[in-house]
């Protein structure tokens, strides 16, 4: 019977399966898509009909895109030669390596990985009858998600360390795809009312928190805000609203306090078509990732719908900062030893002898292999991209950057190079000066943020604002801080050595207050820094005591505050976030609940027993309560009557033995 | 007003103004400390509602405001700080001046009638929280107008002072049962005078704060539900930090009940002396408040030497005096020691706010036995007779 319904699901699943790739043609009706690929596409779903047929028991209905192109590829020699290689087939997919050498020996590299869904019906909904969608390279597992929330807008950041914006310059990308340290989330989302965009944030989050191994199942209410303005809203015209009965809402939270680690990599990886098995991706190595000075790790998934048909653009990153010299010596030697004394270099204008030697700075020269740096090689092109993989190296003269195929260097006037096939590349680096480095871009406003005061219950925040710049600076000051901080907006203050007056500079103010385990506080400030200037805002707080169940394993190591965001407006688009902050409360003793009940319950039970013994209790001399007691009522009167007749009585028998 | 009340008038003045000016930091220190202020008085949160009132933003939404809205209104009407200062010491000198008046309510008083003022001036911990500027000043002069115009008959002014006192602190609304007492005659309108001031004022603010209720719950909910938990001298604080979670609500209705429960039975065992029971409800609400501060207890003893003729009868008067110095002496350094050099931890604190509420509860129990043995004796002092309950 059993095999029998086995037999049954089987051929359902069959069924499904050729209604699915026959209707492929209509589903894959992709943008920018040359002719030829087009017939190759038609080819292909042909093919995968075939393929699937031997492929089903194994993989069911996940016919990925890689099976697909494993289908295409492997049939080849099969009569339909429409096609010679796999080139033909191009799916909306890109990817590139930059790598960028940064002063004082540090290396850049971004991972950028570009992809475009299939277009889709608004309206349509996956979960319909006879409803078919076919995913090529956009990730299966992110689609369903954005569909059910309403999520029309997705932006997720996993960031760690330290960039060094005084040396390096901007972040990338304008800022715009590195967050604060720990998690950030932030998504439009298109409901009836707030409470409705809640719910599906919330289950945008715990959905998120699987897919990527990570903490963000602990947004909750407390963390959540709704910023009023934020970067990525600035096009929000172009945001397309699904049901006009309904608005968007921009949500945002932030896990300072989440570790960014290896496990978080993987499942980023598999939201690639490549998998991290070919292509730049093929580089990407946790242990090596993880290891460097700053990582970001950022997803973008956007709606962009045309006349009824919509499509989600996705953009994947993984940007580094390598100490190479740092990364080169682990990759020799993986435990730290002191350098050998044949390799030390004395500085000879001093004395230097076996006992002492003056090392000189780090030599200028370098010369390093990719594989070195990130423990891999690149293992072939992404077969199915549009674009074959990019690696770009963006240096200046005195940097020489060849590619090896096949133990062959090559190399190319702009560094750019196009890995075209699926054998091993690498790339050699080597420069004669490692200080001669690209510009980096100046910085349109320093920010840093500090905490002040020493004491448990209070404390204050200090920002200070530096525009080096010959332009006056317009920038938005977002801060979310936790309810246990107790703010007062009041002794807000600003030190300026120019005599700025906080009216100069403030704006405009969005504040709301925090609601205890609801809702976090909500700064917003519109600030206008003249050039050349500097100037430090401050502000005061309260700590308030949590209930002993609210405070983590570890209470004392104390809390995480989530970096405040800087959105600088003019003269150029740039975000920059501050550094996170630990804040230490104070705490109870965690051992003592037991008898912190039992004596305040005494002391108050002292007080209200004795005060009602002596209300409703009559008052007598110690005379009469003496005669009282000593009466027959009471029960120790009546047990000494009785003790004391034994006793007479007992005499009485002792007396008369001695009288016989 | 003689001579000598005028003097204690003008150094309660002087005193206070003085400090205020000539120490401006100290202010900021001693609203900074648990002892002087506490969420729902402290001066620095009545600074951020004028604040959120001159921006217009939200006042009540959450945030560190727990002052009623006619007092923010109120307060925000003053710019100057030197004025604000002057504000505070003319409530402390008129606290001074109507204990004075009370004193002499009473003809056959043992003591000249300035000497309740003159401690009350002296007291240091009635001083301190004077000069932090914590909104306790203004229930404490809302309490002893109500008592005074109670003493002198005035039932209109007792039951709106009553009520104005229960408006900026809540708990003071209990004092209108043993007001009662001493009033004797015209109690319907009391009430009646109590409750429509009470309806008057909550409506005003509610007027006063864009027609929203949600100050309700920022200013007394608070206080009852003891939902901004940080450390202070009262009984409650510790133990919700460490009460179990599921146990909290149940608790929270028992300390409430807690602090009626004496209300009643001290209103009506002492009927005949009913000023007495005032004073004995004040310091049972003291004593149980959820945001207790040392201003409140400095206001409480300023009542003790009214019961001169009680002082024989106290049992543990050098118990309590200790308790007190030791109270006042321990707890910033025990506090210190807690938050700021981590050396000790939240028991310390602990300990010492459970002191305070043996001494409070001592000098409670004090007075209810020195009352009924005068009672006992019929007036007439017979201190060598030794008494017992049964």
């Amino acid at each position: 019977m059993r095999s029998l319904a086995g037999a049954f699901f089987w051929i359902v699943l069959f069924c499904a399966v050729i209604t699915a790739t026959t209707s492929i043609d209509e589903d894959l009706n992709i943008p920018n898509e040359a002719e030829t690929a087009g017939n190759a596409y038609q080819t292909c779903s042909a093919e995968c009909l075939s393929s699937a047929s031997e492929e089903i028991s194994t993989d069911g209905l996940e016919l990925t895109d890689e099976e697909i192109k494993v289908a295409s590829m492997g049939n080849t020699s099969d009569s339909l030669s429409l096609y010679e290689s796999s080139e033909s087939i191009k799916y909306p997919f890109h990817e590139q390596l930059t790598l960028r050498p940064l002063p004082r020996s540090f290396m850049f590299a971004s991972f950028e990985f570009l992809m475009r869904s299939n277009n889709f019906t608004v309206g349509e909904k996956e979960s319909d009858f006879n409803a078919y969608r076919h995913y090529t390279v956009f990730p299966k597992s992110l689609s369903p998600l954005l569909e059910y929330t309403q999520t029309r807008q997705l932006h997720l950041r996993f960031t760690h360390g330290r960039w060094d914006s005084e040396s390096w310059g901007q972040l990338p990308h304008e800022g715009r795809k590195s967050g604060g340290t720990g998690v950030e989330l932030w998504a439009v989302i298109e409901a009836g009312s707030k409470d409705d965009a809640f719910h599906n944030w919330i289950s945008l989050a715990n959905s998120l928190s699987g897919l990527f191994c990570s903490s963000i199942n602990f947004i909750t209410a407390e963390k959540t805000t709704y910023p009023t303005s934020y970067s990525p809203l600035s096009d929000e015209s172009s945001l397309p609203i699904f049901n006009t009965s309904n608005s968007l809402f921009l949500i945002r939270a932030a896990l300072a306090n989440e570790p960014i680690c290896t496990e978080n990599l993987t499942p980023f990886l598999k939201l690639l078509p490549t998998r991290g098995r070919t292509g730049i991706s093929s580089l990407l190595d946790g242990h090596k990732l993880f290891d460097s000075n700053w990582q970001s790790l950022s997803l973008d998934v956007e709606t962009h719908c045309n006349a009824g048909k919509c499509q989600y653009h996705m953009e994947q990153f993984i940007e580094m900062v390598f100490n190479v010299p740092n990364s080169l010596a682990r990759a020799d030697t993986p435990i730290p030893k002191p350098v050998q004394e044949s390799e030390l270099r004395c500085d000879p204008t001093k004395p230097h002898d076996a006992w002492q030697c003056f090392p000189l700075p780090q030599s200028r020269d370098t010369k390093f292999r990719l594989s070195k740096l990130f423990g891999r090689k690149i293992i072939g092109s992404s077969l199915i991209s549009e674009y074959p993989s990019k690696v770009c190296a963006n240096v200046t003269d005195s940097w020489k950057v060849f590619i090896d195929v096949n133990d062959a260097l090559f190399s190319t006037e702009d560094n750019c190079f196009t890995i075209k096939y699926d054998n091993e590349h690498d790339l050699h680096i080597e420069s004669t000066d490692t200080s001669n480095v690209v510009e980096p871009e100046p910085i349109p406003l320093f920010v840093s943020r500090s905490l002040t005061g020493y004491g448990q219950d209070s404390g204050g925040l200090r920002t200070v604002f530096r525009n080096p710049s010959n332009e006056t600076v317009e920038a938005s000051y977002f801060e979310t801080l936790p309810w246990y901080m107790r703010i007062y907006l009041s002794s807000l203050t600003m030190e300026s050595v120019d005599g700025l007056e906080i009216e100069d500079v403030i704006q405009n103010t969005y504040y709301l207050p925090a609601v205890d385990r609801q809702r976090p506080t909500h700064l917003n400030f519109k600030l206008l820094i003249p050039p050349n200037t500097s100037l430090a805002l401050s502000y005061q707080f309260d700590k308030a005591l949590l209930k002993y169940a609210e405070y983590p394993p570890d209470a004392n190591h104390g809390f995480e505050i989530e970096s405040a965001v800087v959105t600088v407006t003019r003269p150029i688009s740039y975000e920059l976030r501050t550094s996170t902050l630990l804040l230490s409360l104070s705490t109870p003793d965690f051992s003592m609940p037991y008898n912190v009940i039992i004596l305040t319950s005494t002391v108050m039970g002292l007080a209200f027993g004795t005060l009602f013994n002596l209300m409703v209790k009559k008052l007598i001399t110690v005379e009469e309560a003496d005669s009282r007691s000593s009466s027959s009522t009471s029960l120790k009167a009546k047990l000494a009557g009785i003790l004391g007749k034994i006793m007479r009585t007992s005499r009485k028998v002792d007396v008369e033995k001695k009288h016989q | 007003m003689n001579l000598r009340e005028l003097q204690v008038v003008a150094a309660c003045l002087a005193s206070r103004f003085g400090a205020s000016t000539v120490f401006p930091l100290l202010q900021q220190q001693l609203d900074k400390s648990v002892e002087f202020s506490t969420p729902v008085t402290s001066y620095r949160s009545l600074q951020e509602g004028v604040f959120l009132l001159r921006n217009d933003f939200p006042l009540y939404s959450g945030g560190v405001v727990h002052h009623p809205p006619l007092l923010v209104a109120f307060m925000s009407s003053f710019n100057s700080t030197n004025l604000i200062s002057l504000l505070y010491a003319c409530a402390d000198a008129l606290i001074a001046y109507q204990l004075i008046s009370m004193a002499k309510c009473f003809r056959n008083s043992p003591l000249p009638a300035w000497v309740p003022g003159a401690v009350y001036v002296i007291n240091p911990l009635v001083l301190l929280s004077s000069v932090s500027k914590s909104s306790v000043v203004f229930s404490n002069l809302a309490i002893s107008t109500a008592l005074l115009s109670a003493l002198q008959g005035n039932c209109t002014l007792a039951s709106v002072s009553i009520a104005i006192a229960a408006y900026l602190a809540l708990y003071p609304l209990l004092l209108l049962m043993p007001m009662l007492a001493i009033l004797q005659k015209d109690k319907l309108k009391t009430v009646v005078v109590t409750a429509a001031t009470l309806a008057m004022l909550l409506f005003s603010s509610y007027k006063v704060n864009d027609e929203s209720w949600n100050y309700l719950f920022s200013t007394y909910g608070v206080i009852i539900t003891f939902s901004k938990i940080i450390p202070n001298l009262g009984l409650w604080w510790y133990f919700f930090v460490e009460l179990f979670e599921m146990f909290i609500p149940f608790f929270k209705a028992v300390f409430n009940l807690f602090v009626i429960s004496c209300i009643l039975p001290f209103s009506l065992r002492f009927y005949k002396q009913p000023f007495y029971a005032f004073i004995l409800c004040l310091s049972w609400i003291t004593l149980t408040k959820s945001y207790p501060t040392l201003g409140d207890g400095g206001f409480l003893l300023s009542f003790v030497p009214f019961f001169k003729p009680l002082f024989g009868y106290f049992r543990y008067s050098v118990i309590s005096t200790l308790l007190f110095i030791h109270v006042s002496v321990l707890s910033p350094i025990f506090y210190h020691l807690w938050v700021d050099l981590g050396s000790g931890n939240s028991n310390f604190f602990y300990a010492i706010s459970l002191v305070y509420a043996l001494g409070l509860a001592t000098v409670l129990v004090d007075l209810v036995w020195a009352m009924l043995r005068i009672e006992y004796d019929k007036g007439k002092p017979n201190i060598k007779l030794k008494l017992t309950p049964v």
